[in-house]
């Protein structure tokens, strides 16, 4: 038994991937999660109000959505609904992180595959024009901060928001400030659908290199935003067949009736599966379950995208081009709604915390994620994070062991393997520190 | 342009942490003609920090023994050691589960025998190295990581985060009881603390421009104490904040002794939680940013 391992970069948090080989053959591809802190049990005894600021710690990629999650959960626990500016400001905040999110997954973490470079910081070391590739970096770090700005604007603080609180949110947004960024995002959307049509003229020729778009078998996805519109409001979850036909559709707290979670030994991160199934979350499942996007330019990048590829689509590489979908309508639907009235008085509604159980569901860039809390004497009494990249650690395992097969034969390992190892975990963008907590 | 190879050559080490202090790092964009990053798992895959790298960034708290051992052997490589952010300063929100029950639980669900072992709490990166520079925040600001980037003399601040909070003080609006800290409407260009919030930016370190406390919520304090308290211990922080509660508002003492010491409180003072209980020197200010 030869036993291969494999470091990850490129990816958020600490990870790995073990395969083991027996005769030429893959016996097994196992994706390590070699990390964790431990919130589901150090925020145990924490006055319910202060989740919200607590959960965006778990992780700093994701922290929006945790802490969108963390107040949604709140306040389905307390029973209040939050005023329309509230909805509003909440989902401009989720569009700010996945336009940050999927800019980096882009450019940051898979553009060095598909150029051969160790980063995007590093391009001018491996190509002969420096000047033209480093304004690449600069271009696709403009588009990037582009979603830190909208995450500042709805959410004051950059990284750890603070401004949904349960019942609303602290303040709207000034008509003079959605202006600046307003300006700032229609001057950059057309940079944005050409750092995409470039990403996607780099994902055709690594596909014509390596022969493959990966693993194409079929499988479950599952989402939360919306059948003919994309939209990040989520209030249900559903999910699709391999044949793609919609399976169920459920509210969060239901999910234990629709999910299977396994623990294993090899991983600090748990699995889940829909009923046994491998199960995929994040851009492709999102698109897989949308008929249209909803913004007109993102219509017509989808449309591209089901004339080639069909739908469902299954090949994991796809994966990577639908975040750059997602990518132009963030930019869209942020300011088809910055150009809105955001600055009114009607913030929050006021609330009265009482004891029980509460389910907070928003659609983060990696998928469906369910903050569930029980509250006892106002203090959290026992806390559940259902984390979308669990839901892809069967399906990254299985194309990784479809790139094994590829790679690996009794004469010999190809050393494409390792490149290959990289690109299947990219194409999932898993987030180890949320996965783990 | 100068050419690359003789561009400050720089590396950052996460240990267990969320990422965000990389992603501030991101959102900063001018180190990338300044710097060289030679290593940074997040977004550059060498898989080594080089021997001729000269600052080290570290982030994130020592969890587990393999954090031990790559934060050692970083540290011997380079020349000049900055821990970024709060978990390497202090451990950080993983402290909340330095408790006996949650020790408990977490050691006996938490073990995995093939992966890195879990120490059974967070520990500030200082506990195991020498730290040149410290750089306080949940997470560091992107001006705050250049300035350590570049030399603190380039940095200049306002000693707290009320000083650059820009709400104004009222002698007239005396709240009688704390609100909760997600509770209310905030009025607007008006002191959290005249609201009945928890806001503990009065004595917290300035730098970070009070984005938290200008949006509307109370700092939570995730810079540590200001220069007057750092080289003190908790105990005078806890007091000074108690005393600012006292003068400006008509909130009984016991209420504001009792939610300043709660132990999530640890969550607003996310410094102190390393000073409590431990005979640790405090650190000079002169290495704080």
């Amino acid at each position: 038994m030869t036993t291969l391992r494999f470091p990850l970069s490129r990816i958020e948090g600490h990870a790995r991937v073990e395969m083991e080989i027996e005769e030429g053959e893959v016996v097994s591809a196992q994706f390590q999660a070699l990390e964790m802190r431990g919130f589901r049990y150090f925020v145990l005894g924490t006055p319910a109000e202060q989740m919200p600021v607590i959960t965006p710690r778990i992780c700093g990629v994701c922290s929006t959505a945790h802490h969108v999650a963390s107040v949604k959960a709140l306040e389905d626990a307390y029973d209040v609904q939050p005023p329309r500016l509230a909805c509003e400001i909440r989902e401009l905040l989720m569009l700010g992180q996945l336009i940050q999110n999927q800019a980096t997954s882009l450019f940051i973490f898979t553009m060095p595959d598909r150029l051969g470079a160790s980063s995007i910081f590093h391009i001018d070391e491996d190509e002969a024009d420096p000047d033209t590739q480093m304004s690449l970096a600069q271009r696709a770090l403009r588009v990037r901060q582009i979603g830190t700005k909208l995450i500042t604007l709805a959410g004051g603080q950059f990284i750890h928001p603070v401004k949904a609180i349960i019942g609303g949110v602290t303040s709207g947004i000034k008509r003079q400030d959605a202006d600046v960024l307003l300006e700032e995002m229609q001057a950059l959307l057309s940079d944005v659908c050409s750092l995409f049509d470039d990403y996607w003229e780099m994902s055709m020729a690594l596909r014509e290199r390596i022969g493959t778009w990966g693993d194409d078998q079929p499988a479950f996805y599952i989402a939360s935003t919306g059948g003919s519109q994309l939209r990040f409001n989520s209030s249900e979850i559903r999910v699709l067949g391999p044949d793609g036909h919609e399976r169920a559709s459920f509210p969060p707290n239901l999910f234990r009736s629709y999910l299977d979670y396994e623990e294993t030994e090899y991983s600090y991160a748990g699995q889940s599966s829909y009923q046994g199934e491998v199960l995929r979350a994040n851009s492709l499942a999102r698109i897989n379950l949308a008929s249209a996007m909803g913004t007109p330019l993102a219509d017509d990048y989808l449309e591209k995208f089901t004339h080639e590829f069909g739908k469902p689509a299954h090949p994991i590489l796809l994966f990577d081009l639908c975040r750059g979908i997602e990518l132009v309508y963030a930019f869209e639907r942020a300011i088809e709604m910055l150009k809105k009235d955001l600055d009114y008085e009607d913030t929050d509604v006021p609330y009265t915390p009482k004891d029980g159980e509460g389910y907070g569901l928003v659609e983060a860039p990696r998928g469906p994620l369910i903050h569930h809390y029980k509250i006892k004497d106002g203090l959290i009494e026992d806390a559940e994070f259902i984390i979308p990249t669990v839901h892809n650690m069967l399906a990254i395992e299985r194309a990784l062991k479809v790139a094994g097969k590829r790679y690996i034969t009794p004469e010999r390992i190809n050393l494409e393997l390792e490149k290959a190892v990289g690109r299947v975990v990219r194409a999932f963008d898993p987030c180890i520190a949320c996965a783990t907590q | 342009m100068p050419e690359k190879k003789s561009l400050p050559r720089f590396a950052v080490l996460q240990l267990s942490g969320c990422s965000g202090c990389e992603v501030s790092l991101i959102n900063a964009t001018e180190w990338v003609e300044k710097y060289k990053l030679v290593y940074m798992p997040l977004v550059v895959s060498t898989h080594a920090i080089p021997d001729d790298t000269e600052i080290l960034l570290v982030s994130g708290g020592v969890r587990n023994d393999e954090d031990v051992y790559n934060l050692r052997r970083a540290v011997s490589i380079v020349d000049r050691v900055v821990a970024v952010g709060t978990c390497a300063i202090s451990g950080g929100i993983s402290n909340l589960g330095d408790r006996d029950d949650v020790r408990e639980i977490f050691t006996a669900q938490a073990a995995r025998h093939h992966l890195p072992h879990l120490l059974p709490k967070s520990h500030p990166i200082d506990n195991f190295v020498d730290v040149d520079l410290y750089l306080p925040g949940c997470p560091p600001t992107p001006e705050l990581l250049m300035a350590a980037l570049t030399g603190p003399e380039n940095f200049q601040a306002s000693s707290i985060v009320c000083a650059e909070c820009g709400r104004k003080k009222l002698k007239d609006m005396r709240p009688k009881h704390l609100l909760g800290f997600q509770q209310g409407k905030v009025l607007p260009d008006i002191c959290l603390i005249n609201q009945g919030y928890l806001c503990v930016g009065s004595s917290t370190r300035g730098g970070c421009r009070a984005i938290c406390t200008r949006a509307g919520h109370p700092c939570v304090g995730c810079r540590g104490p200001s220069n007057a308290y750092i080289e003190k211990e908790s105990q005078v922080w806890f007091d000074r904040v108690q005393k600012v509660f006292e003068r400006m508002t008509d909130i009984p003492p016991e209420e504001i002794y009792e939610a300043l010491h709660s132990p999530q409180l640890s969550l607003f003072l996310f410094q102190f939680t390393d000073y409590m209980g431990s005979d640790r020197k405090p650190r000079p200010k002169e290495k704080v940013l």
